[in-house]
């Protein structure tokens, strides 16, 4: 069949290409202007070829608060995930594979923790974990987060289990596999790529955390986001380009997990 | 089965244990603080009973945040929904292959920028005398669109960046859902002749309306976390035109006054009323998804 | 030259050493500052040197936006206070002393250093009770900044009263040609929207409390505010929610004809890195009757972070490097003007070799005629943004009722005030 060139077919490209500037420009634009002077970008023309500088990246990688903020993310983040990882994914597999009285009413009390507004947890925590003397460490970050994560990764990895075979379980089972074996030989190989989006997903969703970061912590814990919020917000003398540097520092972990991310989502809607 | 097998109980008690203690220990905690008087760095903390949610509904704040976080509520959830269909069907429509594997990795970027990084971008391209969205209007009118600090343009500003993160995102979702699909209707309606907007509006759609309507309930939840996009964006303004619920309690809580106490019974109304609501709409597309 | 540059080193380090002798042993951790940026506090970083060598130990500089550092600041004091040295303004310094979150730095100030060497209007503002709480990074009063040649070119002479200001705005006035007549700041704050609206509000001879009472619901604060919502209407875009940062670029690249702020800026808008009118731009007092704000921020010592005696010499030994006679050479050297506070400085040859005597004597002028415009009780940040909210709704257009908006304010103060009993 002959391509036909239409109005309908040149405004439907017309369409992708604008949805396509609307998605990356804004991006491409802040990487731009993290490479710029502060003359190149308070023009009242925008400036597309200029003289580029390291400065502002330097600038950011030298600041204490990013070395700080970045160890702290890592810390935080990391043993949050691993917690909702190593409790989550059993708990996830239970659910699934399980008929179990209780089994409806946990999936929905796991999923109504998503309602629960930040605030309406971080105001208490912030006193109760200043009665503790725990304000402003990791471990009450990490405890707040394990919230975030355990209930995202049990949410996400419940239809990971229900989409593995239940015959391939039962073969297994005949074999002489116990339970715990059946799930860890078996069905966790089987799962394991969705199970590992999930994983991801929960990382993003405490990595790009702010609210109850930055209620949580003043000094010693506070994570990149405050740290880059603290710069993106400074006032007096904008460094513009520095500014746009941070965001761009703080863009590249997740932005690492985009092709995972990606990767999950085509396997998950595979047939 | 064969043997008592102890597995679920062995899987699920920890994780449940846990989960429970950390939501309901900060939501008890938030009912109780709501009952005193509690100021950062004042002591001398006493219960003065309903205080607290009578003055509230007396703030004219209150009710002025109630009413944003609706708007807010409603203005990204049904952006989010439409773009994400648009781009769904565009991308089915015009692409194969290759061409679409990149587009969608593309189209996923915004959502991953960390909320305040994307809103700090977009608030740089808003600015009325730097940002570039502003220059072809500044050349073509000869005066900027003040985006961020206009009544009637500051919350749609800050729900684009919302949409531009979350509308993109679930076009892709919606994009996988449709390649699922048989293919067999498709070609009886190009057969047919029928118009693509129709067979899209008629056929598509409607074959995934299950996994909509479950991508809209999970969109409502996400957008009750606006605050980041606002704190960096507007602080809540032009005046209050923008202040949400949850900015609302941060900043009686920790900027303008330590209130902590009158922050919290917000959050209590806040997590009533959003559990509640939750709720009943959860029960509602799961019974209307199980038909 | 080369000799004499030889016996400059050797005096340096003969004086490192002897200073490193006398305050070796008083610092045993580094120091934890937190701030909002100043150039002058980036020099600082750029010099860390000297102070390790003089101290033994380092420092970290946390900063954060004004108004965040006001709101992190005692978020976090009144909880963990970790950082050893504060960065106080003249609004909050009451909030901090009354809560005793910082202590007098009087008695840790070392002598060499010579504290009674700051211009006296600083002294005054980083005090509270009688007791001395800050030493001096910034403050001053305002400038009425105009563009000599549009001025010029318009046929005006820099407005001395309220009345000329007024026409000389409107008459300047030309966006259409991107001249703006006058920026001032729109956005919410005690320090940012009130910062300014209050100079009109004192000038026309509104006060805040009589007592215990308040009294600022008058004809004077009507007054004002109509006059700042007038003026707003020359106001370039962005500025209705901006603050100093949006109002000072602006004026910075050209857009804005006149500007009446902080001293400050005088320094940025003659460094042709930063500005876009430098050399054009003449300085002179606010015109009558608006006072000039009189404002200072400086470092305080922290209380929790530092309970030990030795601990607070530290951060006072921090304090008084920061703040040095030397620092202040550097600063001025680096044309970073706003953050000059010592009478020896601004007496200096150097001074008057860099900048013009224009400059000086707008100084010595407006000095006399700057004021504390805002009511100094610790429950001053928390009326003053309540003020800049309802100010900005006004400049917005969310509200209209200028009385309406005072009786709002008047009630909030009246349950602030009962609280506190």
């Amino acid at each position: 069949m002959a391509k036909r060139i239409t109005v309908g077919w040149l405004t439907s490209r017309l369409v992708l290409v604008l949805v396509v500037v609307f998605a990356v420009f804004p991006v491409l634009w802040t990487l731009l202007n993290s490479f710029k002077e502060v003359v190149d970008i308070v023009t009242p023309i925008p400036k597309f070829i200029f003289t580029p500088t390291l400065d502002n990246f330097i600038y950011v990688f030298e600041r204490p608060s990013v070395k700080v903020g970045l160890i702290n993310s890592g810390i935080i983040v990391g043993v949050a995930v691993l917690i909702g990882t190593v409790l989550g994914v059993p708990a996830a597999y239970a659910l699934a594979r399980y008929k179990l009285k209780l089994g409806d009413d946990l999936k929905f009390f796991v999923l109504s923790l998503r309602f629960l507004p930040p605030v309406a947890v971080a105001i208490p925590l912030m006193s109760i974990f200043l009665d503790l003397g725990l304000y402003d460490t990791r471990v009450s970050v990490i405890l707040t987060y394990t919230l975030l994560t355990l209930s995202t990764i049990i949410w996400l990895a419940v239809p990971a289990f229900e989409r593995v075979p239940a015959n391939i379980e039962e073969a297994g089972r005949l074999d002489g596999l116990n339970p715990y074996a059946v799930f860890l030989l078996i069905a966790l190989p089987v799962a394991g790529p969705s199970l590992f989006g999930a994983i991801v997903f929960s990382f993003i969703l405490v990595w790009n955390e702010f609210m109850i970061a930055l209620m949580l912590t003043t000094s010693e814990a506070k994570t990149l986001p405050i740290v880059a919020s603290e710069f993106t917000l400074l006032g007096r003398n904008v460094p513009w380009g520095i500014l746009n540097a941070s965001v761009i520092v703080l863009s590249i972990p997740p932005l690492i997990f985009l092709g995972v991310l990606s990767g999950f989502l085509n396997r998950v809607f595979k047939k | 089965m064969k043997f008592k097998n102890n597995l679920p109980v062995v899987f699920l008690t920890p994780p449940m244990i846990l989960l429970a203690v950390l939501a309901f220990v900060p939501t008890i905690a938030a009912l109780v603080i709501s009952f005193q008087n509690k100021e950062l760095g004042r002591t001398g903390t006493q219960f003065i009973g309903f205080d607290n949610y009578l003055d509230l509904f007396s703030d004219r704040r209150f009710a002025n945040a109630m009413q944003v976080s609706l708007e807010w509520e409603a203005i990204t959830v049904i952006g989010t929904m439409l773009l994400a269909v648009l781009v769904a069907v565009l991308l089915f429509e015009t692409t194969r292959g290759r061409t679409r594997a990149l587009l969608c990795t593309l189209l996923i970027i915004p959502v991953l920028l960390p909320r305040v990084t994307a809103a700090f971008v977009w608030k740089f391209m808003f600015n009325p005398l730097l940002g570039i969205i502003n220059y072809p209007i500044r050349e073509l009118t000869g005066a900027p669109i003040e985006f961020l600090s206009g009544l009637q343009t500051a919350l749609i500003s800050v729900a684009v960046v919302d949409i531009w993160q979350w509308g993109l995102f679930f076009g892709v979702i919606l994009l996988k859902l449709l390649e699922t699909l048989p293919k067999e209707p498709f070609e009886a309606a190009k057969l047919d002749r029928v118009k693509t907007w129709e067979l899209y509006a008629y056929v598509a759609i409607p074959m995934l309306s299950a996994p909509i309507i479950s991508l809209t309930f999970i969109k409502m939840v996400e957008s009750l976390r606006s605050f980041d996009l606002i704190y960096v964006m507007t602080r809540g303004g032009p005046g209050i035109v923008t202040e949400t619920l949850d900015m609302y309690a941060f900043s009686q809580g920790f900027v303008e006054s330590g209130r902590i106490s009158y922050a919290s019974a917000m959050a209590v109304l806040m997590l009533l009323a959003t559990i509640i609501t939750f709720t009943i709409i959860f029960k509602w597309v799961r019974k209307w998804q199980n038909v | 030259m080369k000799k004499f540059n030889g016996v400059m080193i050797g005096g340096c380090m003969v004086a490192t050493l002897l200073s490193s002798a006398v305050y070796a042993g008083v610092c045993s951790k580094d120091i934890k500052v937190l701030a909002q940026p100043r150039a002058s506090l980036t020099l600082l970083e750029e010099r860390k040197a000297e102070f390790e060598a003089l101290a033994g130990v380092s420092f970290n500089i946390d900063f954060l936006n004004e108004n965040d550092r006001r709101a992190k600041s005692r978020a976090e004091a009144s909880t963990t206070g970790r950082y050893q040295v504060y960065y106080i303004d003249e609004a909050n310094v009451a909030l901090f002393a009354e809560n005793e979150w910082i202590v007098p730095l009087t008695d840790y100030y070392p002598q060499a250093y010579d504290f009674a060497d700051f211009d006296p209007g600083r002294i005054k503002v980083g005090s509270y009770g009688g007791k001395l709480y800050f030493a001096p990074i910034q403050g001053g009063g305002d400038f009425l900044y105009y563009r000599k040649d549009l001025l010029a070119a318009a046929g005006i002479t820099p407005p001395t009263t309220l009345v000329e200001l007024k026409k000389a705005v409107a008459a300047l006035h030309d966006p259409a040609n991107g001249v703006y007549g006058i920026a001032l700041r729109g956005g919410r704050g005690s320090g940012a929207n009130v910062w300014r609206w209050m100079t009109y509000f004192k000038g026309f001879g509104g006060q805040w409390f009589d007592g215990d009472t308040p009294v600022f619901n008058s004809a004077a604060a009507v007054k004002a505010t109509e006059t700042y919502l007038e003026l707003f209407k020359y106001s370039p875009p962005g500025t209705s929610t901006g603050s100093w940062t949006e109002v000072t670029e602006a004026f910075n690249s050209g857009l804005v004809a006149m500007i009446i702020e902080s001293s400050p800026l005088a320094g940025m808008t003659e460094d042709s890195k930063l500005s876009k009118v430098a050399g054009k731009v003449g300085y002179t007092i606010p015109p009558s009757p608006l006072t000039g704000g009189g404002y200072g921020h400086g470092l305080a010592i922290g209380a929790k972070a530092n309970q030990t005696e030795q601990a607070r010499e530290c951060a006072g030994l921090f304090i008084a490097w920061a703040t040095s006679k030397e620092q202040e050479m550097a600063r001025l050297e680096a044309g970073v003007f706003g953050d000059l506070n010592r009478s020896s400085v601004f007496d200096s040859p150097e001074f008057s070799a860099k900048y013009n005597s224009e400059i000086a004597s707008a100084l010595q002028d407006t000095a006399k005629v700057t004021s504390i415009n805002y009511w100094p009780n610790p429950d001053w940040p928390d009326l003053g943004d309540r003020w800049g909210i309802i100010l900005e709704e006004l400049i917005t257009g969310s509200r209209s009722d200028i009385p309406e908006a005072l009786d709002e304010l008047e009630d909030y103060a009246i349950k602030l005030i009962a609280r506190r009993r």
